[in-house]
């Protein structure tokens, strides 16, 4: 099989059906790209992906992704055939209307449209509001609830925006698409075990790959990877706001997109483990990789489950600054996501972390 | 070219109003000659001319516009973000993460931004933005994009077209360049003798910005006997009135208006039912929203019959449209232009 390329990698992993709660496809994928490069490979009770590279003897580090998206689920069938939903994950109404959707049917997926009422019909204090998700309908085509159940749709049926993913802006420099929250994780962990199960007898860790389910709700099924594994440590790989575009006061961008990942201090959710923090940040300055700090308090991930469970595990993270998160256009700098590989892949090299 | 691809080739046209006149030489390419004559007046109207086989014929106006909804650039910000202003009715609540196309020196991809969750708020997401504090991310740095892209560029809806069930199509512009194809397209299966006139369609220009659209000029060259203004109508939906809408493939609407020619337009549903084509009858007691007031009072007046295509979601990326509708629309202008009743009733 001849191996994807990173961008070729990224593309194929966010145009995968995956919602929270029905990551079947992605892992589907997943599994079928990291069979041949890893020591063991096993699914668990609820989805999650834990690849093993490594003989059991040494520290444990889990490195996680998760494999879901945000998206939305069926809550009614109309008897004209509309699809009435509700988010799954935090979407902001403000991207919804108008937006192209994949719907889940019995047998693989069927294209949408959240449809929106014409601005010629809106009042003129209409015309100033977001319609609230509760008043938006997805629009398949069919004029009947009776096509709709034909094709296996029903109240908890899944959808997905439906998104092109493509290069844009300098040199084709930017990559735009949706889910890139987290497949771009998922992605870096994949690339990641493809370079280091080739000299895994020289590594001085166990490493342990996980792909996790259901991180966009909170509740997150990295917990039972962690408890499973029982790691010494974690690294979480991840995609964080940016807010760095033009009139964001200073006080409030989170990092700056294309110098590098953003390694958190503290979340809303986890204090990150300084000394780990100080390992990245060392082996980025000595291999002159570009990282940064995540310089905003905000947001969460699977670090929150993770740095919790068991013993508790010392955790860090490293996201890709991604601009319009949770939307169809999700926006990151190529440069960023090759050089969360290169910093990882340094740092899973070298025996900073044995000395923690 | 089938009807399906016709429209999805138009509609990918960029023709935000007042930058038509860019892709006239792609329109020329797609039409492969099934016209007499194809030509661009002074406003920027493209009048296509089929002849008929008869000696004093009377002159035809059919009238589909070619312009869509856009954007154009009104500033360069720092990190290379564009301020945009809006070009017809643009419905602001579906422009935040959305794909377009920037069309400067040369043609750039770019998203419209949306805001980060910790910069939201809580209690301000039922407020669109307003269009000067949109922003488009282009991926360039100031300086760069500032070479690329002039002010006054236009921006415009990325072509992305999706089949849905049931003969339903949904993508951008379908308003109004989707009954310009089915106008096109009809036209140019008739022969020259089944006409009863000759026929200029005019794909119009500046219908979605200037109250009295660019049709004028053109009727006024033309001094047309007749015509008929082709445009989209309200397809129901969950969210919009019954009184104001049609339901999808329930055929084309003929609109009753006191700017309309009430024998013309009860002529065409006369036609509508001899033929079998199916249509709704619905009432514009003022106007309509379309090109017929601006047509009606050119010159020595215009007889003119409104004619609508329902379709879903108007003045968005994802218009709905259903094809057995645009297959009605293009039966019913086959009859109206090889039509000898209307004619006689109507040729000076």
């Amino acid at each position: 099989m001849k191996k994807l390329d990173e961008i070729e990698l990224l593309r194929k992993l966010c145009l995968l059906f995956g919602p929270s709660g029905c990551e079947g496809a992605v892992s589907e994928f997943i599994s079928e790209e990291i069979k041949d490069c890893c020591d063991s490979l096993k699914k668990d009770r609820l989805g999650n992906i834990i690849a093993h590279i490594g003989s059991g003897s040494r520290k444990k580090i889990m490195l996680s992704a998760h494999m879901d998206e945000v998206g939305f689920m069926v809550t009614e069938v109309t008897d004209e055939g509309y699809l009435k939903f509700d988010t799954v994950g935090g979407i902001d109404n403000r991207v919804l209307s108008g937006k192209n959707v994949s719907v889940e049917t019995k047998d693989g997926t069927v294209e949408g449209v959240i449809g929106s009422k014409p601005i010629h019909l809106k009042k003129s204090d209409e015309r100033e509001k977001v319609p609230k998700t509760s008043s938006l309908y997805i629009d398949i085509g069919l004029s009947s609830k009776e096509g709709a159940s034909d094709l296996g749709i029903d109240v908890g049926s899944y959808a997905t925006f439906s998104s092109e993913f493509y290069e844009f802006g300098k040199d084709g420099g930017k990559i735009k698409g949706k889910a890139l929250d987290d497949r771009l994780g998922c992605a870096v962990l994949i690339l990641l075990m493809r370079e280091l199960y080739g000299i895994r007898d020289t590594l001085p860790y166990d490493l342990y790959f996980c792909f996790t389910v259901r991180e966009e709700i909170g509740i997150s099924g990295a917990q039972v990877a962690a408890q499973t594994i029982m790691p010494d440590m974690a690294i979480v790989l991840e995609t964080t706001a940016v807010a760095d575009i033009a009139g964001t006061k200073d006080s409030a961008k989170v990092a700056i997109q294309g110098e590098g990942g953003a390694i958190s201090l503290m979340d809303r959710s986890t204090i990150y483990d300084r000394p780990m923090v100080d390992a990245l940040l060392a082996i980025a300055g000595r291999e002159n990789i570009p990282v940064q700090i995540k310089k905003y308090v905000s947001g969460g991930n699977d670090a929150s489950h993770i740095h919790k469970s068991g013993v508790g595990v010392r955790t860090l993270a490293l996201s890709a600054p991604t601009r319009y998160l949770h939307s169809p256009a999700c926006v990151v700098d190529k440069e960023d996501y090759f050089s969360m590989i290169k910093l990882l892949s340094a740092l899973l090299v070298s025996d900073v972390l044995a000395a923690i | 070219m089938e009807l399906k691809e016709l429209i999805f080739s138009l509609c990918s046209l960029m023709t935000v109003s007042s930058f038509e006149e860019g892709s006239f030489d792609e329109l020329k390419r797609l039409l492969n000659n099934d016209f007499d004559e194809i030509k661009q007046d002074a406003v920027g109207n493209i009048i296509l001319l089929r002849k008929c086989n008869k000696e004093n014929p009377p002159k035809i106006l059919v009238d589909t516009h070619f312009d869509e909804i856009g954007m154009m650039v009104t500033d360069v910000k720092e990190g290379g973000f564009l301020s945009v202003t809006s070009i017809g009715g643009l419905d602001r609540s579906i422009l935040q993460a959305s794909d377009v196309v920037i069309y400067g020196k040369e043609k750039l991809r770019g998203v419209i931004a949306s805001t980060p969750p910790h910069l939201r708020g809580s209690g301000d997401s039922d407020k669109t933005v307003p269009i000067d504090e949109l922003l488009i991310d282009t991926g360039y740095s100031k300086e760069e994009i500032c070479e690329l892209v002039p002010i006054g560029s236009a921006v415009g809806f990325a072509p992305r077209y999706t089949e849905l069930l049931d003969g339903c199509i949904a993508g951008k512009s379908f308003d109004d360049k989707a009954c310009a194809a089915v106008a096109l397209h009809a036209l140019s299966k008739i022969s020259a003798d089944e006409l009863a006139g000759d026929v200029y369609l005019v794909l119009s220009c500046h219908e979605e910005t200037v109250r009295i659209g660019g049709i004028a000029p053109a009727a006024f060259s033309l001094d047309p006997d007749y015509a008929m203004v082709i445009d989209v109508n309200f397809a129901r939906t969950p969210d919009t009135p019954k009184a104001e809408t049609l339901e999808l493939k329930g055929g084309v609407s003929i609109a009753h208006s006191p700017i309309t020619d009430r024998r013309l337009t009860l002529m065409t549903e006369e036609l509508c039912r001899s033929k079998d084509i199916k249509f709704a009858r619905v009432a514009a007691p003022s106007t309509t929203g379309t090109n017929t007031p601006a047509l009606n009072l050119v010159g020595r007046g215009v007889p003119t019959v409104d004619i609508g295509l329902p379709i879903k979601s108007m003045h968005t990326y994802n218009e709905i449209l259903n094809l057995e509708d645009a297959e009605t629309l293009g039966a019913l202008l086959r009859e109206f232009v090889c039509s000898n009743e209307i004619k006689e009733a109507f040729a000076e």
